[in-house]
């Protein structure tokens, strides 16, 4: 019912541009604003390989605390799930959300033939290409499908560089780090600086410059504008993740439905000392995420929003001697929002008969997530985004 | 004088127009010949092989031989004006906020806290035996050492500025930006600026040499250890974040080796540790069993494991492709991948050599205008090219590259900074013009963040409720349970749980530590650039306004600006000037020639060199 409701509403932006042809395009967002209900995907990155492991506890499997006989998390201490897992302590908003109804986990998410590098896994991750790669990011390729003719604001992507995962064949991703900072400041009037002019025998770069220079001139105060307009109304915790950046622009009524940010710096490289680390950062995540859901909920978009979390890879499920972990292989995903089915989904790996050096043996190829929110989300047919089938999860109900 | 400079400058529009080399053949490496060196060319190499050139810089080295003048670059003769000598002789000078009792620093505040209760002291400050907040005390001295190493890691970075601008080796500070980016270690974790400058200092002193030695520095360099995790690899459980770096990052590439090697080298570098600025091998630490290494078996240390990376071709042609890219061009075909890593062979892994003979080719000479140029290559050759003798002080220079995606000592992750397109997004290229407008036009409103840390509104905002005469509880809760505003009517976690542990106050500390930080850190000196764009032209006798546009698009582009643009730029001086006589527009041209320059350095066509 959820989605059928949904995929009506999906596309109603082009279908304006066609009622209403004489509208440019922030006149039609106007016109659309509050009619339109397409989906919107938000991914947020736990980069540095976030230790699912200790993020979803298997308090009931005593192999956990075999492997972990250090940082391994006493059940009192965790906050309740369910008879077999409990929240990280730092977990207080997907805990709420979970309570709710509000949040899917999904076991056991790697490839075949692992990467334990951060750089690649996480290129593997942002092409939906494992041991392959691509030259476009599958946020990108979904833009593609979505809107075939080049558009500008198909993606957003908060950060200080464009992450390959909004990389796209068509569009040029909007990527802006401080909205307030987003602006060519002028001295007493305009000049000639931004002007286009017609150059010949150019490098790629060159081009390139240009491209994005033309980009810049267009969405700018647009991005500007939603973050003045717009003030929080919900906790977003101490490190917001840049979510309140994310909601100003929906709160805005822009037509961009896929969003991409990120925690910076390869925060979740736990090798030393990480109980109390991972928990704050956990802490800032879940708040971030549970501070936006509240706020989407607040302004009537709730329906229209669903948050995606993922890391490059998982960690080692048996602890090292400096009180952290190292590279692994299969981890957690996490989806939330009120259009999410919440629930465990995935099988839940075993912590025997480890794999490959001792790692966890993935259950659930990744791809089946990015699939099934392709397709039973964003009304896209996954295949032609993924090249291949990935059976879906029953993710949206 | 002005003959002199036109002529100079008009060569250095028309660079070599020699045919590129096709993608998949071999680089051309036979040396420029001396009749085609000109001032375009000597320009080109000032760019790539420093950063930039000013006008006197520019004609000295236009006069040399291309041998002579890429010689000078490489081993270091005077090519600079003398004022630089002292600013580039001046080693950084400390503040003085170090004491031994710092040292090690633990992990978190969690971690401190927890010594503290252990052994009833930590950091060298007592726990007190009674009273409120018994751990107050060491807190504040947790948080001051974060603070006060972050603000002195800035002046690090001014200091290093400073010797990018005015070095007489311009290259030994352009490579040692190469070896930051390419051993990237962040302040943020290793959270000593003491450790940063001295791996600075062997970026700087060993840059240009032998890549073993180099390498073996940073093995057992301080910082790389705490940042990679090193220093606490023992015999009983080996880590394996700097053995697998040192493959993937650092030499091989990945898929070079398996993850059996990552985990065998982990062996052979345990026992590797760090004792504040001093490298040691803790022997009963150090795993001394055989290793099975890139197939070969041995009871191999750290230093073993080195030397056959080393002996791996793939080594050379990962480095020498990443050398080439960072200093000529980021397109480099399979073959030429192979052929750079025979030359870096051949001239036994030593970097200045290897760049000798790049900077020597034809093939170098074709790749004007193509580079992006990096954040800090920017901001430094804007202020070379505008005469500077010094960075300035408004806008701040940390501030500005960090803006840019590139603040010194702060790279995001261990891979370094992407290069070429990932500086550009359409919010950063509008900050590299905003950057320019911030020099011509200082920013009246600015704040020196190393005395109002404008990240920290939070902590200012604790300080002004004590000062009320708040209470520390009422004073350090968050400001939105303060002003009991509705936030969805739930409270985040981390906030609510700020204060929790009675016997400290996290908000109370971190507030403490700027205080006591912003007491002994020196300040920055705050001198805005000293720009003078009158003199230059009136020197150089421009007489016209498309002399003008001429004049700056010589200087500052390598690639040319379309001739719409530039018309459009001769009208807008014309315009501000209400003349076409510059000589009569003498006692006002200096605003609008300031408003030339940042109008035609915002634009895209700027970025490339």
């Amino acid at each position: 019912m959820k989605r059928r409701r949904l995929l009506q509403g999906f596309g109603s932006f082009a279908g304006l541009q066609v009622m209403m042809p004489h509208l440019n395009a922030s006149e039609l967002v106007a016109a659309s604003l509050g009619k339109d209900d397409s989906p919107i995907l938000v991914v947020l990155e736990m980069s540095g390989g976030n230790d699912g492991l200790n993020t979803i506890v298997p308090f009931a499997d005593d192999d956990y605390y075999r492997l972990r006989p250090q940082i391994g998390i006493a059940k009192e201490k965790l906050l309740s799930m369910d008879e077999h897992f409990g929240f990280n302590p730092g977990l207080r908003g997907l805990q709420r959300l979970w309570k709710q109804g509000h949040l899917a986990v999904i076991h056991g998410c790697g490839y075949e033939k692992p990467s334990y590098s951060h750089f690649n896994s996480m290129a593997y991750w942002h092409t939906g290409a494992p041991n392959r790669g691509d030259e476009f990011g599958w946020m990108g390729r979904v833009a593609d499908q979505l809107a075939p003719q080049r558009r500008e604001e198909m993606l957003i992507n908060v950060g200080t560089s464009q992450s390959l995962a909004v990389k796209s064949r068509v569009h040029t991703p909007l990527v802006f780090d401080d909205p307030n900072r987003f602006q060519r400041n002028s001295w007493m009037g305009e000049g000639p600086s931004d002007m286009a002019g017609a150059a010949k025998d150019i490098s790629a770069n060159q081009d390139f410059l240009l491209a994005v220079s033309e980009s810049a001139k267009t969405s700018s105060s647009r991005i500007r504008q939603a973050w003045n307009n717009y003030t929080p109304g919900a906790d977003y915790g101490v490190a917001p993740m840049d979510l309140p950046k994310v909601a100003a622009c929906i709160a805005a009524g822009m037509p961009t439905q896929l969003y991409h940010v990120a925690v910076r710096n390869n925060a979740f490289d736990t090798h030393v000392a990480q109980p109390a680390l991972h928990q704050r950062l956990l802490s800032y995540v879940s708040d971030a995420v549970h501070g936006f859901i509240a706020d989407m909920e607040r302004i009537g978009q709730g329906h229209r929003v669903v948050v995606m979390l993922h890391s490059e890879f998982g960690r080692r499920p048996m602890e090292n001697a400096n009180l952290g972990t190292d590279h692994g292989s299969s981890n957690i995903m996490m989806l939330a929002g009120a259009p999410v089915q919440s629930g465990h989904f995935g099988d839940v790996p075993s912590l025997v008969g480890l794999q490959d050096g001792d790692n966890i043996q993935y259950t659930t190829d990744f791809r089946r997530v990015y699939a099934t929110v392709i397709e039973d989300w964003l009304g896209v047919k996954a295949n032609t985004v993924l090249n291949g089938d990935f059976a879906r999860l029953q993710l949206f109900g | 004088m002005r003959s002199m400079l036109l002529a100079l400058l008009a060569a250095l529009g028309c660079g070599l127009f020699l045919p590129p080399a096709h993608a998949d053949s071999e680089l051309d490496l036979t040396p420029l010949e001396a009749s085609q060196w000109n001032a375009a060319q000597a320009a080109h190499l000032a760019s790539r092989a420093g950063f930039g050139a000013s006008v006197d810089e520019l004609s000295e080295l236009a006069a040399m031989t291309p041998l002579d003048a890429v010689n000078a670059f490489i081993d270091g003769a005077n090519i600079a004006p003398s004022h630089s000598d002292q600013i580039v002789n001046d080693s950084f000078q400390h503040s003085g906020i170090f004491d031994p009792e710092l040292d090690p620093f633990p992990a978190s505040r969690p971690a401190t806290t927890m010594l503290a209760k252990k052994q009833g002291h930590a950091l060298g400050v007592q726990v007190k035996t009674g009273g409120n907040r018994p751990l107050q005390p060491v807190v504040n001295k947790f948080f001051y050492w974060l603070r006060a190493s972050r603000l002195e890691t800035d002046r690090v970075a001014y200091w290093w500025a400073n010797r990018m601008l005015a070095s007489a080796h311009p290259l030994q500070e352009k490579a040692a930006l190469f070896w930051h980016g390419h051993f990237a270690s962040n302040e943020d974790k290793v959270r000593d600026y003491r450790k940063m400058l001295k791996q600075l200092e062997l970026f700087q002193t060993a840059g240009l040499g032998d890549f073993r030695e180099l390498l073996i520095g940073v093995a057992q360099d301080p910082a790389m250890l705490v940042f990679l995790d090193a220093g606490v690899n023992t015999k009983d459980s080996p880590n394996e974040n700097f053995a697998r770096e040192i493959m993937e990052l650092f030499t091989m590439g990945v898929g070079e080796y398996g993850e059996t090697d990552v985990r065998e080298a982990a062996r052979s570098f345990t026992g590797w540790s760090v004792q504040g600025l001093d490298f040691y091998v803790d022997a009963k630490n150090h795993d001394a069993g055989a290793k099975r290494f890139l197939g070969e078996v041995g009871n191999f240390n750290g230093i073993e494991i080195i030397d056959r990376i080393l002996a791996q071709q793939v080594t050379s042609e990962f480095l020498a492709s990443k050398l080439y890219r960072y200093f000529v061009r980021e397109e480099l075909s399979g073959e030429a991948q192979d052929q750079l890593g025979r030359l870096l062979r051949e001239k036994q892994y030593n970097t200045g050599e290897f760049l000798r003979t790049l900077f020597l080719s034809k093939d170098f000479y074709q790749s004007q205008g193509t580079h992006i140029k990096s954040p800090v290559e920017l901001v430094i050759s804007t202020y070379k090219k505008m005469g500077f003798s010094q960075v300035p002080g408004v806008p701040d220079f940390n501030v500005v590259t960090g803006a840019l995606g590139q603040r010194l000592m702060h790279p995001p992750t261990v891979a370094g900074w992407s290069q070429g397109r990932s500086w550009i997004t359409p919010s950063l290229l509008f900050e590299r013009g905003n950057f320019v407008l911030d020099v011509v036009f200082p920013d009246i409103g600015f704040i020196p963040p190393d005395r109002f840390p404008p990240f920290v509104q939070e902590v200012a905002k604790v300080q002004s409720r004590l000062r009320e005469g708040m209470s520390v509880s009422a004073a350090t809760r968050p400001t939105a349970m303060l002003t009991g505003e509705q936030m969805g009517g739930e409270m985040a976690q981390s906030n609510a749980l700020a204060d929790r542990d009675e016997a400290f106050n996290t908000r109370l500390g971190s507030m403490r530590g700027w205080q006591m930080a912003l007491e002994r850190v020196k300040p920055i000196k705050r001198n805005p650039a000293k720009v003078n764009l009158v003199s230059e032209v009136v020197a150089a006798e421009l007489t016209t306004p498309r002399q003008v546009v001429d004049y700056y698009q010589s200087k500052f582009f390598s690639v040319k600006l379309p001739e719409s643009v530039q018309l459009a730029m001769v009208d807008f001086l014309v315009s501000e000037l209400g003349t076409e006589d510059i000589q009569a527009a003498r006692s006002y041209l200096e605003e609008p020639l300031r408003k030339l320059l940042h109008q035609m350095l915002s634009r895209p066509e700027y970025q490339l060199g």
